[in-house]
């Protein structure tokens, strides 16, 4: 898995590229948590290039979620392929996140 | 209770044994004095004793003759008178008569006649004259009742024609007394011829010798006694008269040694001799004895032994308990003196068994002199500061080793767990390898991974060098050849690029032997390139066996600019490639001979009917076996391949993976590389093998978090079986902990606000919507779960 970061005004796109899994979910909570400490509400997670997400990948993305909305922030998730979709609503979570399908979409909420 | 007696009189204590040992020593010596003294003393007091009882026997004896004498001398004078015609019996019993007077001891006197030669009417004729109270009178003896010619005193003079000492006798109607008479014969002259004509007695009272033998007293209980010719006895004042004949008495229960003496001193001999005692009491006793010579009596004296010996023995007895008290007062001393010695010892000893539990800082007793002990306390002194130092200098050392033991724990259990073991291969090969690290961490290394599912790399190196830094570089190597090997790329130039990569930053100059090689598993073709290393084997189905002599180039990190090339070689079938590591070639015996290039080749050229697993396993027995009794030097690595026969591929399509993996998160990566290969082969879609990989994911993960309590480690089998073309049954086994996730309640998951959501939990919720069964057992102490996809 990789991550790449970029800042777009106030907001930060953190892109996963690969698999999200047991074994690498830890770097994504690091990377993530740094971002809620240094006072960062504002995040999209671009997520077209990531093949592969398991129920860890899933828990840093809902304990990301629930940071944000604490301090009245926002986290939104964009460009989910059909398969990790497909995961997201088998565990309720398109109830709970904001999902766009594209990144330009995503943006307009901030 | 046991009574605990101070230190210096317990056996163990110096004082206590060196006192009892001169007491023993001084005791020995004193007894063998007192025993040779005593002896000596005893010896000479009876030599005395015999003396002095001799005289003293002799001296009696002549009291008595001198008191026999004048009765012997004054009738043989009278006799002669008689035969004097001259002088007249009335002559002759005028001077009896004043003898009788006279002499104390004689108390009558008689004239006895032969029948009719006095008087010729009287048959009897004997004037005696006798004293009787204090007066003195004459009666005529010789009756019917009296008949003296049948007595003693008159017959055996007559008979003998010489004088006689009669037996002691109780003269009854004579002198009516207790007697002995002295029988003179006198003759008178008849035609010329001298004719026997009767006897003069002499009768002399036996208290005289009575008074004599009363005044001697031996000791305090010895005694003398008289006895006559035949062993009647004739004044004793103790001896038992019952029996008036001694040897009689002697043979009343004495010993043999009285019967002898009582015999001897009967026969006249003079003696001294030691035997029972003639009184009642039978005590030990000795005699001393000698003849009365005119009598033919005997005098004995006897006196018990143990009155000989009784100042003597109160002498020793004295002597004996001065010598106890003096004894003692001497262990007392000797006692006291030493343990005045030993005390600064006994200290020394309690501050050196403080030291010795571990208080090094226990005070020593502090010495003013400068003896020996005052040295032996200052040595002990500067030993319990050198002791203090080096166990503190110990404590730190074994502290650092420690840590770094568990450290090198740590990096053999990494290093271990990096090796790929329980790998699957396609039907038609088999692989096995194995790595026997020398020490705890070691610098050989193996690897096999797919490059894609029909290109397999396989891989072997040996670090120069052994520890931490050789497993730190060898686990470097391996990551680069992983992240370096890609399908498509030929093996020479992934050499090239981590030799590059590894020359980059080497300051410790360190290299690795490296071969490498990517298998095409259909062609049985392999590509390999040998940076180094021992050349590898290829053993045939017959025992032929060949040496691939590959030169790719020089070991990796050694020069960045070297040039690598490889080389192909083509499976046959049923052909075994071996890889191995210089720790078999170069592995020593107990007399020093190396294993062998020519022993590994006959080794393995007896083991080609073997399987993978077999040849490893025996080759490392045949080492073991080999260089029995000495320490493993290197690492020891073998990693075995073999190309099966193609067609046995193709009559058994593979409908059966199994696979063990161990419970480390790292092997999430090879059931990735599982499930890519498996979709291949079973046309799985992509989408089935994405939910498959979640769902073994999250039961895996699972498994190695939270089934087993201890840290050691486990396996999990994991087997995919393809039921028909589209459904295929995964069962999972693991032997920890009972869990049953069909119990395991999932709610909550949906409808309810974020806040209130957990975090977790849903890995399980995934298993149960994804698949199209989920099954679990407990059996033979594993959990069993068993899933079922359609796809």
């Amino acid at each position: 898995m990789e991550i790449n970061e970029k800042k777009t005004g106030q907001c930060v796109i953190i892109g996963i590229t690969g698999r999200l899994d047991t074994t690498n979910y830890s770097i994504l909570e690091k990377k993530l948590m740094e971002l809620i400490e240094s006072h960062h509400d504002k995040i999209l997670v671009e997520c077209s290039n990531m093949d592969y997400v398991s129920s860890s990948g899933l828990r840093i993305l809902l304990m990301a979620l629930k940071k944000i909305t604490m301090v009245k922030g926002k986290f939104v998730l964009c460009g989910l392929q059909e398969n990790i979709r497909e995961i997201f609503e088998i565990s309720g979570f398109t109830n709970i996140f904001e999902i766009y399908s594209t990144q330009d979409e995503a943006l307009k909420v901030f | 209770m046991r009574i605990r007696f101070p230190h210096f009189l317990r056996f163990s204590s110096l004082a206590f044994r060196y006192s009892l040992f001169f007491l023993f020593a001084i005791l020995l010596i004193f007894f063998i004095a007192f025993a040779y003294s005593y002896g000596y003393s005893s010896i000479l007091l009876l030599e005395g004793a015999k003396k002095d009882a001799n005289i003293l026997t002799q001296q009696t004896i002549s009291r008595f003759e001198n008191v026999l004498q004048p009765a012997e001398l004054v009738p043989q004078t009278l006799v002669d008178a008689i035969e004097n015609p001259k002088i007249s019996f009335d002559d002759i019993l005028r001077i009896s008569r004043e003898f009788v007077i006279q002499d104390s001891v004689v108390f009558g006197s008689c004239l006895a006649f032969e029948p009719y030669s006095y008087d010729k009417d009287a048959y009897w004729y004997a004037p005696y004259i006798y004293e009787k109270g204090n007066k003195v009178t004459t009666r005529i003896l010789g009756s019917t009742n009296y008949d003296y010619y049948k007595m003693d005193w008159y017959r055996l003079p007559k008979l003998l024609n010489k004088p006689v000492w009669t037996e002691p006798y109780y003269d009854k109607g004579g002198g009516d007394t207790l007697m002995c008479t002295y029988s003179t014969p006198f003759y008178q002259i008849v035609d010329g011829k001298k004719k026997f004509a009767g006897v003069l007695t002499m009768d002399i009272s036996l208290a005289a010798f009575e008074r004599i033998v009363k005044e001697i007293k031996v000791f305090k209980s010895g005694y003398g006694f008289l006895v006559s010719r035949n062993g009647m006895i004739i004044t004793s004042p103790k001896m038992v008269m019952e029996n008036k004949n001694i040897l009689d008495v002697a043979r009343a229960g004495r010993g043999m040694e009285a019967i002898k003496a009582i015999k001897s001193m009967l026969d006249g001999k003079t003696g001294f001799a030691s035997m029972d005692g003639l009184d009642s009491k039978k005590h030990p006793s000795f005699i001393a004895y000698a003849p009365v010579a005119k009598t033919g009596w005997s005098f004995g004296i006897l006196f018990p032994a143990d009155e000989l010996l009784d100042d003597l023995f109160q002498f020793f007895r004295k002597i004996l308990w001065i010598f106890i008290y003096s004894l003692l007062a001497l262990l007392l001393t000797t006692i006291l003196i030493t343990r005045r010695l030993t005390r600064p010892i006994i200290r020394l000893v309690e501050a050196t068994k403080k030291i010795g539990h571990g208080d090094f800082h226990a005070k020593l007793p502090l010495r003013k002199s400068k003896d020996e002990i005052a040295q032996l306390t200052n040595a002990f002194s500067v030993m319990q500061d050198e002791l203090s130092n080096y166990i503190v200098s110990l404590q730190e050392t074994t502290m650092a080793k420690e840590k770094i033991e568990s450290e090198l724990n740590v990096a053999h259990t990494i290093q271990m767990g990096m090796l790929p073991r329980g790998f699957n291969t396609p039907a038609n090969w088999e692989l096995y390898a194995t790595l026997d690290p020398a020490k705890a961490v070691g610098g050989d290394l193996y690897d096999f991974f797919y490059l894609d599912a029909d290109h397999l790399c396989i891989a072997i190196g040996d670090v120069a060098g052994k520890g931490v830094p050789a497993s730190l570089f060898m686990m470097v190597t391996r990551t680069l050849l992983r992240a370096k090997a890609i399908a498509g790329i030929p093996i020479h130039e992934v050499m090239q690029s981590i030799n590059h990569e590894l020359c980059q930053d080497n300051p410790n100059q360190m290299f690795v032997t490296f071969f490498a090689g990517i298998v095409y598993l259909k062609t049985g073709e392999m590509e390999f390139c040998n940076a180094g290393h021992n050349y590898p084997y290829i053993v045939g189905p017959g025992g032929d066996i060949r040496q691939v002599k590959a030169k790719g180039g020089l070991p990796l990190g050694v020069f960045e600019t070297v040039n690598y090339s490889s080389e192909k070689l083509c499976f046959k079938p049923r052909e075994i490639l071996v890889l191995t590591t210089d720790g078999i070639t170069d592995a020593l015996n107990a007399s020093n001979d190396f294993f062998g290039e020519a022993k590994l080749a006959s080794s393995l050229a007896a083991m080609a009917n073997k399987n993978t697993k077999g040849l490893t396993d025996s080759l490392i027995i045949e080492l073991k076996r080999f260089s029995l009794g000495t320490e493993q030097a290197d690492d020891i690595t073998i990693l075995a391949l073999q190309y099966k026969n193609p067609s046995e591929t193709n009559e058994k399509p593979m409908q059966t993976v199994q696979i063990t993996h161990k419970n480390q998160l790292s092997e999430l990566e090879n059931i990735v590389i599982n499930l890519e290969m498996l979709s291949e082969k079973w046309n799985i879609p992509l989408k089935i093998v994405m939910e498959l990989n979640l769902v073994l994911e999250e039961l895996f993960t699972n498994v190695v978090f939270y089934a087993f309590e201890d840290k050691n480690e486990h396996l999990i089998h994991m087997s995919f079986m393809l039921i028909d073309a589209h459904q295929l049954q995964i069962r999972i086994e693991d032997d920890g902990k009972p869990f049953n996730l069909l119990e395991k309640k999932v709610t909550d998951i949906f409808d309810k606000p974020l806040e209130e959501r957990q975090i977790g939990g849903l890995g399980i919720h995934f298993v149960r919507e994804m698949m199209n069964s989920v099954d679990y057992q407990r059996a033979d102490h594993k959990n069993i779960v068993t899933l079922t996809k359609n796809f």
